[in-house]
């Protein structure tokens, strides 16, 4: 009797020596500490301590690289999941370990081997308790995806710039468009009427991506903070409208703008070949073209596209 | 051939030779070689009527003969294709680049050699100066001499080539068995380019005013002429493929000069102008030049500088068009042009241009987005277009309705269930380009009847017009008093004399919108048919 009291004793006084220790180290401490500070502490009766700690809830235990760690799990947090059971706790564990990219419900129930009953319930649960939210994935509208509270939701989720609530903003592109293709154009039309040699020329109607960025921020006509990348984007639909290009070249790692030894340079070119022959007449634009027969209901002779050009 | 191919052809024939000759040749179209006996049977067309159209058809080059493919000594076989009946066509364009390159004296001979199909030096010669006499002040004639050494010029850049020689079915190599002979290729001969040394003296003759109404261009009236020339038997013809290599040329310097500037398409002009006779039609890129003589060549209204020079070819060769190639070093950097690379960037531009002009700025964004990218998912599509979604996949599905756009699938299990396979759009340059340019056929054929079919409509109104016009010449001619004309002029009301000037408004649009859909067919034909060479 005598024994086990002492025992018991020590479990407490070992369990707060640890709950200090791990204060000490607030990123988690490994085994190895724990025998190096209490070395008079028994294998045994270490594990027992550690068990106890965790099984109360007050310790985290993670693994790295080097073995097992034990961190001191947050106050708040722990007093936040009092009054959840276990499932709860699993789900919200769950979701959290998902980050800002957010999970799927039908995700939890794998990860969980749930019931769908209980974890809507749990998740209904969570959120009344405003420990998680449902966020709207952009890609598919019916899709919810759950994250924490606090998290802002990733790029992937929200659409990024060009999306605000789920509705993708064609006339704000449609501005970014044109006004990125004034400055270029503007850039390009100015080196040509300096008439230097054609090699300063052409190198002086390039603008890198960074340039285009700082002057659409510049502009101000974003609400959003636009990065270098999501003017790239605007870039390269300019690209295909065949009204610019791009060539890369190689820049050393710290000019202001490369990105992994490299920038992009941009100008506005001018189109190949007028608009060509068959679209001058009016078959070449016509709507129903298969449908024209000579004798048809359809035909050249009856044509009144044909009639409208003829006038014109 | 395709049937928009052979309607087209139908209709230029029958325009230029009239309907016996049309029939036959669309019959000959649509069956391939036959004998005479067969083309009589299944046209319903009497023997004089068939052999005289098919006269017409070899004059001018569109039928060719050969031995029967049965056993030597069956009977000949005659064979039309297409390409040389589209060339009609383009009658228009050859006359014009003749006039500018060599003047009107130029234009007059590709004129009458493209009317009458093949001809004698000599006989051309003298049917082209009492044409140019015709038009001059009185008094003035135009000499032989000038018009033949416009022909000699013409001859030796290549636009005129010698007939190659008939040879009579039977008189051929009799030891050889009668294989399908192809139509003998004139370059094949060594004598294509040489001009026969002709004794030609003498001036145009000024024909009377009162013959003048006689169209001399009757084809079918051969003046017989007593003198010979010493040219007998040698038939010239007009070398179509050095005018098409001609225009192809043109249009790479036009390329670049909206592409880049004016001084670096005068460059290219002069790099093509230098390979013009040492480049074979089919080669994908000129023979190489070097920079020094690049330099020598240039006209000397350009006055750059060496190191100008060297930097223009620098930004040709860097630009992403490639319309310029950099072959080696020596001689200060080596160049050569890449025709095929050009050919198939202006078809590219021609096919977007297309899809911009009939479906709209966005959809041109997402076909050149798929052109460059060849493969990509519906969502990949609408992310790079910065499209929304609910429009992308809207102009998606017109393209694709409209074969602009062909989709691939690719299934990730065995049996290809839909959702999941991988559906991705692709752009295919080379068949979309064909079928553009039946399209284009197609189109020409419309605004062909169009044409005739305006002309039938007012038929009426426009003999009436011609009628009077003849009165009121004959009354010039024999001088009656200005009452007289006004009084035949008012005969013609005028609402009909507007309708009159609508007409002729109507038919030159026509016209002109044919040229222009040929430009159109004129570079899609290359494109194709420079990768079916290389």
């Amino acid at each position: 009797k005598y024994c086990s009291k002492i025992k018991k004793k020590s479990l407490s006084v070992s369990l707060c020596l640890i709950k200090e220790l791990c204060q000490q180290f607030p990123h988690g401490i490994t085994d190895q500490v724990i025998q190096n500070d209490m070395p008079h502490l028994e294998p045994q009766q270490r594990a027992m301590a550690i068990n106890k700690l965790l099984s109360l809830g007050q310790l985290d235990l993670l693994r790295n690289s080097s073995g097992l760690l034990y961190r001191m799990k947050d106050m708040q947090s722990t007093s936040k999941m009092k009054g959840s059971d276990n499932q709860e706790k699993l789900v919200y564990q769950i979701i959290e370990d998902a980050g800002n990219k957010g999970i799927w419900s039908r995700d939890i129930r794998f990860k969980s081997n749930l019931p769908l009953t209980e974890i809507n319930k749990i998740l209904k649960n969570l959120e009344s308790k405003k420990l998680i939210k449902a966020v709207k994935s952009v890609a598919a509208s019916k899709k919810k995806v759950y994250m924490l509270y606090n998290l802002q939701p990733d790029r992937s989720v929200t659409g990024g710039a060009w999306y605000s609530d789920q509705d993708f903003e064609s006339e704000f592109v449609e501005v970014l468009n044109q006004q990125c293709f004034k400055f270029l154009q503007s850039k390009a039309e100015a080196a040509r009427d300096s008439k230097q040699s054609p090699m300063v020329q052409r190198n002086s109607s390039f603008a890198t991506s960074h340039e285009v960025w700082k002057y659409i921020c510049e502009l101000g006509i974003s609400k959003v903070d636009l990065s270098m990348d999501d003017i790239e984007t605007i870039l390269n639909t300019l690209i295909y409208d065949g009204k610019v290009e791009m060539t890369v070249i190689a820049a050393k790692e710290g000019t202001v703008g490369s990105v992994d030894g490299q920038m992009k340079l941009y100008r506005g070119v001018n189109p190949v070949i007028q608009p060509t022959g068959v679209v001058r007449t009016p078959c070449g634009l016509c709507p129903v073209f298969e449908d024209c027969h000579e004798g048809g209901e359809i035909s050249p002779s009856n044509c009144i596209y044909m009639t409208e050009w003829l006038d014109f | 051939m395709t049937a928009q191919e052979v309607r087209l052809c139908g209709l230029l024939l029958q325009e230029h030779f009239g309907e016996v000759v049309a029939k036959v040749g669309t019959h000959l179209l649509k069956s391939g070689a036959q004998n005479l006996r067969t083309i009589i049977h299944e046209t319903g067309i009497s023997l004089d009527l068939v052999k005289k159209s098919l006269c017409v058809l070899v004059q001018h080059g569109t039928c060719v003969f050969s031995s029967g493919r049965k056993a030597p000594g069956s009977p000949t076989e005659y064979r039309t294709s297409c390409d040389r009946i589209l060339r009609i066509l383009r009658y228009p364009r050859y006359i014009y680049t003749a006039k500018t390159l060599y003047g009107d004296t130029g234009e007059l001979i590709i004129e009458e050699l493209l009317q009458r199909g093949d001809m004698t030096m000599s006989s051309t010669v003298k049917t082209v100066a009492d044409r140019l006499t015709q038009n001059m002040e009185e008094g003035r004639s135009m000499d032989y001499s000038e018009v033949s050494s416009a022909f000699s010029k013409l001859v030796e850049t290549h636009f005129l080539q010698r007939c190659p020689p008939m040879a009579g079915a039977g008189t051929k190599d009799s030891g050889t068995p009668a294989t399908p002979a192809t139509p003998a290729i004139p370059e094949s001969f060594p004598d294509c380019y040489r001009v026969p040394h002709v004794t030609l003296i003498g001036r145009g003759k000024r024909r009377l005013s009162n013959e003048d109404g006689e169209d001399q261009r009757n084809a079918k009236k051969t003046k017989m002429d007593s003198e010979t020339h010493g040219d007998e038997g040698i038939y010239w013809q007009v070398n179509f493929e050095r005018f098409h290599l001609h225009f192809r040329d043109q249009a790479i310097i036009s390329a670049v000069a909206n592409k880049l500037d004016q001084t670096s398409s005068e460059i290219v002009r002069t790099m093509l102008r230098m390979s013009e006779v040492t480049t074979s039609p089919t080669a994908t890129c000129t023979k190489p030049l070097s920079a020094n003589e690049i330099f020598r060549s240039l006209p000397s209204s350009y006055n750059i500088p060496r190191p100008i020079l060297d930097q223009y070819l620098t930004l040709l060769v860097d630009d992403p068009m490639e319309f310029v190639g950099k072959a080696g070093e020596s001689g200060g950097g080596m160049y050569v042009v890449n025709l095929h690379k050009a050919l198939a960037n202006l078809a590219r531009a021609t096919l977007e241009s297309v899809v911009q002009e009939r479906f709209g700025s966005r959809s041109a964004r997402i076909f050149r987005l798929l052109l460059r990218k060849r493969h990509l998912e519906q969502k990949q599509v609408e992310d790079f277009a910065m499209i929304p979604a609910k429009e992308a996949k809207d102009m998606l599905y017109t393209l694709l309705s409209q074969n602009l756009v062909q989709l691939q699938e690719i299934p990730k299990t065995p049996d290809y269930a839909p959702s999941r396979t991988f559906y991705l759009y692709t752009v295919n340059q080379l068949p979309t380009a064909r079928m553009l340019l039946q399209n284009c056929y197609k189109t020409v054929a419309n605004l062909i009847e169009r044409r005739l079919f305006e002309s039938k409509e007012s038929k009426r109104l426009l003999e009436k017009s011609q009628r009077i016009e003849a009165i009121l010449a004959s009354l010039q001619a024999s001088g009656a008093e200005p009452e007289q004309l006004t009084e035949v002029e008012e005969m013609i009301t005028a609402p009909e004399k507007q309708q009159l000037e609508a007409l002729r408004l109507h038919i030159n649009k026509l016209d002109s919108a044919e040229n222009q859909v040929d430009e159109t067919i004129f570079l899609l034909e290359s494109y194709v048919n420079s990768t079916a060479t290389s």
